[in-house]
């Protein structure tokens, strides 16, 4: 069976979609939204940096409940190791982006590109903590010894999500505590400042999930030619026996 | 000799040991809890300036980094060097700064300073801008406003 792409209708849709309100949100935090009354125009970073944020937040949710599920159904089948794996590859990918953003951000604002205060600090240890597990993905051949080593990672470090995120409220911090997911409820954005960024939002999550379809279906086709290559090979070591026997 | 391959299934799975797995997860939420007690207790950013020479771990003898507002109409620059007054709380100090502080950086408006305490002066080598969690649209009657609401 050859397969020449990982692209369905549905995924066709969704990387439409995803396209579409991307383009809205670039025009809109470049060309529509104000500037904010004291950052200025690097209020427009945030329109990158918030999402990209909150979507490494919910690739980790969900490599965690698909290995949840993983680990619940003793692996009989490898699909949600597979979407575990792909969620934190394109979370770390995203992760990275608001570390990215966040710094170019704090330079224009802050006046420094990096302080190791409680946010930035947790956020760059639950970085590199994905990108361990992504490591420990890599170590074993086998998907099943993959599979078993990977769940128990990721259990784990979910739980730095929430360590994250209310570090700027359980310690002082540089970063400012959250204009939107805060305790007392307010929303300290204005209306088309807050539109903009949920669109943000919409648009990575599409992106997110077009991702992630995409590079489990990588996984598979990587697992089963590696099935099949052994296949190939416990053939071809079976041609030469037979060979030897009879020569 | 059958090398027929695979049927990973049929081999013996190893019976799953629950107990070592709810172990690590609970030494690991107690990890994290004695990190965020740890954390709690000597790793706050900064020391609020009413706190400088009052709280543990603010002795105004040691380098520290000072949270507050800058005072309206105290703010100098001369000669590359920048003056200005932190409150918090109704306590002030005096912080000299030498260059241009960067970011957003401008009276009424919450500040980090790092630095000494030399002779009652906070003598900085860093300043940071701590922005508050508030986004409005640049607007010059509103600028005027929060200006006046952030220095009365």
């Amino acid at each position: 069976m050859t397969v020449s792409s990982t692209g369905t209708p549905t995924t066709r849709v969704i990387g439409g979609l995803a396209l579409l309100i991307t383009g809205w949100v670039v025009v809109s935090a470049f060309f529509i939204t104000p500037a904010d009354s004291v950052q200025g125009d690097s209020v427009r970073i945030m329109y990158a940096h918030v999402p990209t944020a909150w979507i490494a937040y919910l690739a980790f949710v969900t490599t965690a409940i698909a290995s949840g599920f993983s680990v619940a159904r003793r692996h009989r089948t490898l699909g949600f190791d597979r979407v575990a794996g792909a969620s934190a590859e394109v979370g770390v990918l995203f992760m990275a982006m608001t570390l990215i953003t966040g710094s170019l951000w704090g330079r224009l604002t802050w006046g420094t590109f990096w302080q190791w205060d409680p946010r930035l600090t947790t956020t760059l240890f639950l970085f590199v903590t994905y990108v361990g597990y992504l490591a420990v993905r890599r170590i074993d051949t086998d998907p099943r010894q993959r599979a078993s080593r990977s769940s128990v990672i990721a259990l784990l470090a979910v739980l730095e999500i929430p360590l994250v995120h209310f570090s700027v409220v359980l310690w002082r911090s540089l970063h400012q505590e959250a204009s939107v997911l805060n305790t007392d409820g307010d929303v300290r954005l204005d209306g088309l400042m807050l539109f903009t960024l949920f669109s943000g939002v919409v648009a990575f999550t599409l992106i997110f999930v077009w991702l992630v379809i995409h590079r489990q279906r990588l996984t598979t086709l990587s697992d089963l030619e590696r099935v099949v290559g052994l296949d190939a090979a416990i053939t071809a070591r079976r041609a030469e026996n037979s060979a030897g026997v009879t020569a | 000799m059958d090398l027929t391959p695979r049927e990973v299934s049929e081999a013996p799975r190893p019976r799953r040991r629950i107990l070592p797995a709810v172990v690590a997860v609970l030494a690991a939420v107690g990890g994290l809890a004695v990190v965020a007690v740890f954390l709690t207790s000597s790793v706050d950013y900064y020391c609020n300036v009413d706190e400088v020479g009052v709280r543990d771990g603010c002795a105004d003898d040691q380098r520290l980094r000072v949270q507050g507002n800058v005072d309206e109409g105290s703010l100098q620059s001369r000669a590359g060097q920048t003056s200005f007054v932190l409150s918090f709380n109704g306590v002030s100090l005096p912080v000299d700064y030498e260059g241009e502080p960067g970011g957003v950086f401008q009276e009424c408006i919450p500040v980090v300073a790092h630095g000494r305490v030399v002779d009652g002066i906070l003598v900085a080598t860093r300043i940071e801008v701590k922005h508050s969690n508030e986004y409005k649209a640049e607007n010059a009657d509103r600028l005027d406003q929060a200006e006046k609401t952030a220095c009365s």
